[in-house]
């Protein structure tokens, strides 16, 4: 018997062992720092495999289920660091709870998910990715189950999330239906003779339910009540790394299968998306002007970030999807940076409510100055990461190398832009609040040094990519061409 | 040295303020002196590029240019450069910036954030001033919101927090359109070019041979973004605001050189790279330039508040710029060009006036005062020297400006045979000189009030002395030898009236 070529889902075989000794090794040490430190070492490793097999451009199939390009290797790493961030911010926030064995091997288990969706080649993969993803995403929610926001929250995320699977799953096996093959590569080769009303009802489906997963207009409402009644922690997990997961998801099966296979009425389907695209930006945007929670500003701020990525999908071309990308690494480090410092603040006893972080400034400076940067770049302001990852993102949608400008896209674009100046004056709101408002109390806060380690690494790749964006753009050109030729 | 200078210059200041950021809690007393050596190194860099500059060579000097980002899409450069203009626009802002740094040399309240503040300022100055990349140059462009936004905000009056967001987002969407512009530009040359890839140099586009009519598109987008910021009328009303709360430094700042940003702009943007664009917008930057003209001195004549009549007044001068530089001759272009120079040290003294008479007397508000010469010798002298100055007075350096603007105006008006709307531009000149001459009477002159409680006025201090007769002597002096700074801007309008001209 031949044995595929386990090399090629390394780093996910890593991350799943761990995942399963852990709850072992706590039964047997009772110590919960051994499990958030295996944990590292297993992400460390992870991340090395990774980044040891790209370097020797170690690329290939596992089964034809899975591959490892440039593409899946970049998000691949991606996520890790997604995981790296909220593990070393859940050290500290966790300790006071139970169950730690549980939290680690979950948010392990998760961490998979998303990389088998980034590697996968086949629908079947994909959904089985989400799936893992998801159930994890549901148990990490209730965590803390005596808190009844968060088993709220935890429902609420249940009973959506499973209609969306449905969704998603009824999408998947109509586009099956009409191509007769699962893997993303035969479906967009027999797309294109597919009869058109099966595949419309196949793409409302999906859209709808890899919608919900991306948290797009109108399939949103579910986001700002789980992100706020999630451990924080958790909430930077959701809304950096299981969102992009979606994304990911959604240019596999979109960009794969419909634009490349030139399937019938992909320009409509591409309209939808642009006209989804701009009422997410917009709707986000404009509510996230109301909120007083600071979690609750940040997942609106998530679904407006949410609509900018649809411009990707709209635009479906291959500098699109690299755009598409660069902007998703960025945001990981500026929404992952202000979430966690709105975890770090919350462990420092500080609310959630955007009155809280008055004075923050001369509480706790260097925190303050951090929170400007993430909510700055978060604006585009320049010279920071947000601000060049915009920029490409939008001018993506006007042309790509070595084509000549398109009208076409230009209204999104246009709305696009407004959305930014909008989403300039809730953060800016809290920067006012931070800098220049008197708080009640005076009090220096002093953190823990994982949250400042986590914070500092965001910091530094928001104003290195801020500065320095050309590698990250490169390998990112470089993700889009291996998933898109 | 001369191939690095201008990045010394730019950076100098960035390590200024973090220098004097780290001057917090026990060595607060230290920021100050960190201040004044960091804003005295850029003016010594700007006094050697003024000797050293070569006035007889056409085009960009002390060139720097480096690729930063290059991707088979964009390609972005690090270029710096400067010619007669930005010259002198880079001398002012260092000049105002060690000036106001003088100024606030007693600064209480939390003194190294404030300072850290002022020199960021400067470094997103001095790069609008030398960035010859659409990049860069909008980088530098939003890199000044963010310190005057804190600056307005944390030192400001009792409605600061109002005017600060309303400065922020204001001129923030209007950055944001003039980026739209700055897009169009990009693509607009990619795609004649036929490279494909994105270039933001000045020059690359500034010979991309555009359309008529996508000029004109354009040269809107851009020129909205530079009215907003100059201010002119009707997309003004963050400016009254925003100074009225502003401390003294940033208002300094703000209309000494950030205002200028808006004009240098037009002057470098729109019609260097524009210049269809610029002769379709004649008609509209004329009445446009009108508008502020007039608007701005008839609102000063309204004003209660000293420092808001200011206000007014430089959007009046501003206007009077435009005018200048909508004219597309040599002799128009050059003298808006000298009003931007001129009303940058005028003003500095005038806000200067207003924050002494906040400061020492307690109120700015013009039915309150009255007799303050009696009291305050040394501030009615400077307040009244700055007026005169503002007003025109020959001599003195706003006279030079102005009588150029009106003479090219003039001529302008006689080619188009429309020379009755000199007339309007004229008035504003009575005008100007009422509304000053009414309110030192109302002030510094006639009897002393009973109003405010004067007895713990004092006069102006020491370093606010300083500062203020350094500007004087250059009003002074630049009024008499006004050549001083025209030959360094004259070849550069000359250049711009004949690539305009050809069209």
């Amino acid at each position: 018997m031949v044995y595929p070529d386990f090399s090629m889902i390394a780093p996910q075989i890593i991350l799943i062992a761990m995942a399963l000794i852990l709850p072992g090794v706590y039964f047997l040490l009772k110590d919960e720092k051994v499990l958030a430190g295996l944990s590292m070492v297993a992400i460390l490793a992870a991340i090395g495999s990774t980044a040891y097999m790209m370097y020797e451009q170690m690329y290939g199939d596992f089964a034809g289920i899975f591959r490892f390009d440039q593409f899946s290797a970049l998000l691949i790493l991606l996520f890790l660091a997604v995981v790296f961030l909220v593990v070393l911010t859940s050290l500290k926030h966790v300790e006071r709870d139970k169950h730690h064995a549980e939290y680690y091997s979950l948010l392990l288990g998760a961490t998979a998910g998303m990389m088998f969706v980034a590697s996968a080649t086949d629908l079947i993969a994909i959904f089985i990715g989400v799936e893992l993803t998801s159930i994890t995403s549901y148990a990490l929610v209730a965590f803390r189950k005596n808190d009844p926001r968060a088993a709220e929250a935890s429902v609420k995320y249940l009973i959506i999330g499973g209609l969306s699977t449905a969704l998603s799953l009824y999408g998947f096996s109509l586009l099956y239906g009409v191509t007769g093959s699962t893997n993303l590569v035969d479906i967009g080769a027999a797309i294109s003779a597919a009869p058109s009303g099966m595949l419309l009802v196949s793409v409302a489906a999906m859209m709808a339910g890899l919608g919900f997963k991306i948290s797009a207009v109108p399939f949103h409402m579910w986001a700002p009540d789980v992100y706020e009644g999630a451990s924080t922690p958790i909430t930077t997990f959701l809304a950096v790394g299981s969102k992009k997961m979606g994304f990911v998801a959604l240019f596999k099966v979109f960009l794969v299968c419909f634009v490349l296979g030139q399937a019938v009425m992909v320009s409509e389907i591409q309209m939808a998306f642009a006209v989804l695209a701009a009422i997410t930006m917009t709707v986000g945007n404009v509510v996230a002007i109301s909120q007083t929670n600071i979690k609750r500003m940040l997942a609106y701020s998530s679904i407006s970030q949410a609509g900018y990525l649809m411009i990707v999908l709209a635009v479906g071309t291959e500098y699109a999807l690299a755009a598409g990308i660069f902007h998703m690494i960025t945001h990981v480090f500026m929404k992952g940076g202000a979430f966690i410092v709105v975890a770090a603040l919350c462990y420092a006893a500080l609310g959630e409510h955007i009155n809280d972080y008055k004075g923050l400034a001369k509480r706790a400076p260097l925190v303050a100055f951090a929170m400007m940067l993430f909510l700055f770049s978060l604006a585009g302001i320049p010279p920071l990461a947000g601000f060049v990852s915009k920029f490409v993102l939008f001018s993506s949608a006007i042309s790509e190398p070595g084509a000549a400008a398109s009208m076409q896209w230009v209204w999104l674009v246009l709305i696009a832009v407004i959305n930014s100046a909008i989403s300039l004056y809730y953060y800016a709101r809290v920067v006012k609040y931070m800098y220049i408002e008197e708080g009640e109390s005076k009090e220096p806060i002093s953190l823990p040094w994982t949250y400042a380690l986590a914070i500092g690494i965001c910091v530094l790749a928001v104003v290195v990519i801020g500065i320095y964006p050309e590698p990250v753009i490169s390998a990112c050109e470089a993700a889009a061409a291996a998933l898109m030729s | 040295m001369s191939d690095i200078v201008l990045s010394l210059l730019l950076f100098t200041p960035l390590v200024g303020a973090i220098v004097a950021l780290m001057m917090g809690g026990e060595r607060q007393k230290y920021a100050r002196y960190v201040a004044m050596v960091f804003s005295a190194i850029p003016l010594v860099i700007s006094l050697y590029l003024l000797v050293m500059f070569n006035m007889s060579q056409a085009g960009y000097q002390f060139l720097e240019q480096y690729t930063w980002i290059s991707t088979s899409f964009l390609h972005i450069q690090y270029i710096l450069g400067i010619d007669g203009l930005s010259l002198v626009m880079v001398f002012l802002t260092t000049l105002l910036v060690f000036l106001v740094t003088l100024f606030s040399f007693e600064e209480k309240e939390r003194p190294n954030f404030f300072f850290a503040l002022i020199m960021a300022m400067e470094l997103g100055l001095l790069g609008v001033y030398m960035s010859l990349d659409y990049f860069m140059f909008y980088i530098f462009w939003e890199v000044t919101l963010i310190p005057m936004y804190f600056m307005v905000s944390i030192w400001g009056g009792p409605r600061r927090h109002y005017a600060a967001i309303k400065f922020f987002i204001y001129t923030h969407v209007a950055s944001l359109i003039m980026l739209i512009g700055i897009f169009a530009l990009a693509f607009g040359a990619a795609s004649l070019g036929g490279s494909g890839q994105l270039v933001f140099a000045f020059d690359y586009i500034a010979a991309a041979g555009f359309s008529g009519v996508f000029q004109t598109l354009v040269f809107g987008l851009l020129f909205f973004g530079f009215a907003v910021k100059m201010p002119l009328v009707p997309f003004h009303t963050w400016l009254p605001d925003a100074h009225v709360e502003a401390p003294t430094a940033g208002s300094v700042l703000l209309a000494g050189v950030m205002l200028k940003m808006g004009s240098y702009g037009i002057i470098r943007i729109c019609f260097e790279a524009l210049p269809e664009g610029a002769v379709a917008w004649q008609i509209p930057m004329v009445i446009l330039a009108l508008l502020a003209i007039v608007y701005g001195a008839l609102a000063c004549i309204a004003q209660r508040d000293l420092k808001k009549m200011v206000a007014f007044s430089s959007i009046s001068h501003m206007g009077m710029v435009l005018l200048g530089l909508a004219t597309l001759s040599e002799f128009g272009i050059a003298a808006g060009a000298f009003q931007m120079f001129a009303h940058g040290l005028i003003t500095a003294v005038l806000f200067m006036v207003c924050g002494i008479a906040g400061h020492n007397i307690g109120t700015r508000d013009i039915p309150l005062l009255g007799g303050m010469a009696a009291k305050m010798p040394k501030f009615a002298a400077f307040m009244m020297f700055g007026f005169m100055a503002s007003l025109g007075l020959p001599s003195l350096v706003g006279f030079v400006a102005e009588f150029n603007i009106m003479a090219s105006f003039f001529f302008w008006a006689q080619d188009n045979n429309v020379v009755w709307v000199v007339i309007i531009a004229l008035s504003s000149l009575m005008l100007t000189a009422g509304y000053y001459l009414w309110a030192m009477q109302r002030t510094i002159f006639g009897r002393v009030t009973d109003r405010v409680d004067l007895s713990h006025v004092h006069d102006v201090s020491t370093y606010e002395a300083l500062a203020l007769g350094a500007l004087c002597g250059l009003i002074a002096l630049f009024g008499v030898f006004p050549a001083l700074a025209y030959d360094f801007i004259y070849p550069v309008a000359e250049s711009l009236a004949a690539l305009i001209g050809v069209i």
